[in-house]
């Protein structure tokens, strides 16, 4: 039994799966729009807040877990169910079930144990989703937004993956659109999704978030010389980058979406001005590539000029320069 | 071997720090990054090689899945350049 569905593939799981979903059932939004009306766009700077065995601080480039298809469900209208699971066999039962009844499921799971993957992406990481549109005894069809075609998966394998255990451990979970209204009218959404993203940006007040969280961030990379070992400080560069880092992207991903959903919002809302905006977001992923590659060099001891770390700091006050501006326009535009 | 596979394989051993020895274990078809690559790049290689693509060919790799697909090998790669029409 296989769903007819159009397979899309994307720059990011979440993002990708959710429009796949919404497109399947009728409502015609990008990735970039749901990203945007999402208002997935953000920067945090936790230094109190610890990952990885070698305690590094937490940086994150994107709005926390789960926010992005709360805030399209809401700002759309649409409505998911979206559970998880402490049994194995009742979230493949349930997921069967969905799947007898015609509805593409999305599915989170660990990518280490998706076979189909190539071995450059099979890492731990708990929360990719994927789409399961159609089953044929014990394959199951597979819509990856990873992969050009769609794949197989043996229901060992998803159930494995399904249950995949650690940091962020999907615990089963399945989600799907029950209610998707067929018509939107997006410019309320895309609106509401600006503008939350650049409050975000410039105006919480807490110093370790939006602009002045990369602010801050900057601050700490330029004292790392004299509070480290020369061993250590470049291990810190090296793991800022693997937190931003997405295989070549240097983090900068999320900001070249951006630039995609304003260019749209250019014109879905007829403001010309956010054009500019887009390509001016744009220009800043590439810095903020730049910054990834400075620090990842700095890491593998292949950046032979003196000090990376002023440097470092000056890309990321010159980011948060420019996001603030561009924010700082955008505001004034959709007011 | 065509002249942009070349060009490539410079550009890799130049942007990744690889010895003589060890571009001779890559193939136009093996892959560039992860633990099936003959040149056990990571993803921070992966980074160097996706600025430097940028740079000299003026292609821009946006997201980690078209990082993904276009670095399995030194032809997707090309193949990839080619059809962003950054090569007359």
């Amino acid at each position: 039994m296989q769903i007819p569905f159009t397979h899309l593939q994307g720059a990011h799981c979440e993002t990708a799966t959710i429009a796949s979903l919404l497109r399947h059932q009728g409502l015609n939004v990008t990735e970039p729009q749901v990203f945007g009306i999402g208002s997935g766009l953000f920067f945090a700077y936790f230094p109190f807040i610890k990952v990885t065995d070698q305690k590094f601080p937490l940086v994150s480039f994107r709005g926390p877990p789960g926010s992005i298809i709360r805030k399209n469900a809401k700002r759309l209208g649409v409505r998911f169910h979206d559970v998880t699971y402490k049994d194995p066999q009742r979230a493949m039962d349930d997921l069967d079930r969905a799947l007898d009844q015609g509805i593409p499921v999305a599915v989170q799971t660990g990518v280490f144990w998706l076979p189909y993957l190539p071995g450059a992406f099979r890492f731990h990481f708990n929360a990719h989703n994927v789409i399961v549109f159609g089953r044929d005894g014990d394959e199951y069809h597979m819509s990856d937004p990873v992969l050009a075609e769609p794949v197989r998966c043996l229901r060992k394998d998803l159930l494995r993956a399904r249950f995949s255990r650690g940091e962020m451990a999907p615990k089963g979970r399945m989600y799907y659109p029950t209610l998707v209204p067929k018509d939107v009218d997006l410019r309320v959404p895309v609106m509401k999704g600006i503008k939350e993203t650049a409050f975000n940006m410039l105006k919480i007040p807490f110093p370790l978030l939006g602009v002045k969280g990369m602010r801050r961030l900057a601050l700490t990379v330029e004292r790392w010389p004299n509070k480290l070992t020369p061993e250590m400080a470049a291990m810190n560069a090296g793991h800022l980058v693997l937190l931003l880092e997405e295989i070549g992207t240097g983090g900068a991903g999320f900001r070249f979406m951006y630039g995609a959903f304003l260019a749209d919002a250019a014109r879905i809302l007829g403001i010309e001005g956010l054009a500019d905006a887009a390509r001016r977001m744009t220009e800043v992923g590439d810095r903020w590539r730049d910054f990834a590659l400075l620090a990842s060099r700095t890491c593998k001891g292949r950046d032979h000029a003196e000090d990376p770390y002023p440097r470092l700091a000056a890309i990321l006050r010159e980011c948060a320069d420019r996001e603030e501006a561009i924010f700082k326009d955008v505001r004034a535009q959709v007011r | 071997m065509e002249d942009l596979e070349k060009e490539l394989r410079v550009l890799i051993q130049k942007s990744c720090d690889l010895d003589d020895a060890r571009m001779a274990t890559l193939t136009d078809d093996s892959p560039l990054v992860g633990p099936e690559s003959p040149l056990g790049l990571d993803s921070l290689d992966a980074l160097e090689i996706v600025t430097a693509v940028q740079r000299q060919y003026g292609v821009r790799i946006d997201n980690q899945n078209t990082s993904i697909r276009v670095l399995q090998s030194v032809r997707i790669l090309a193949d990839f350049i080619r059809s962003e029409g950054a090569r007359a």
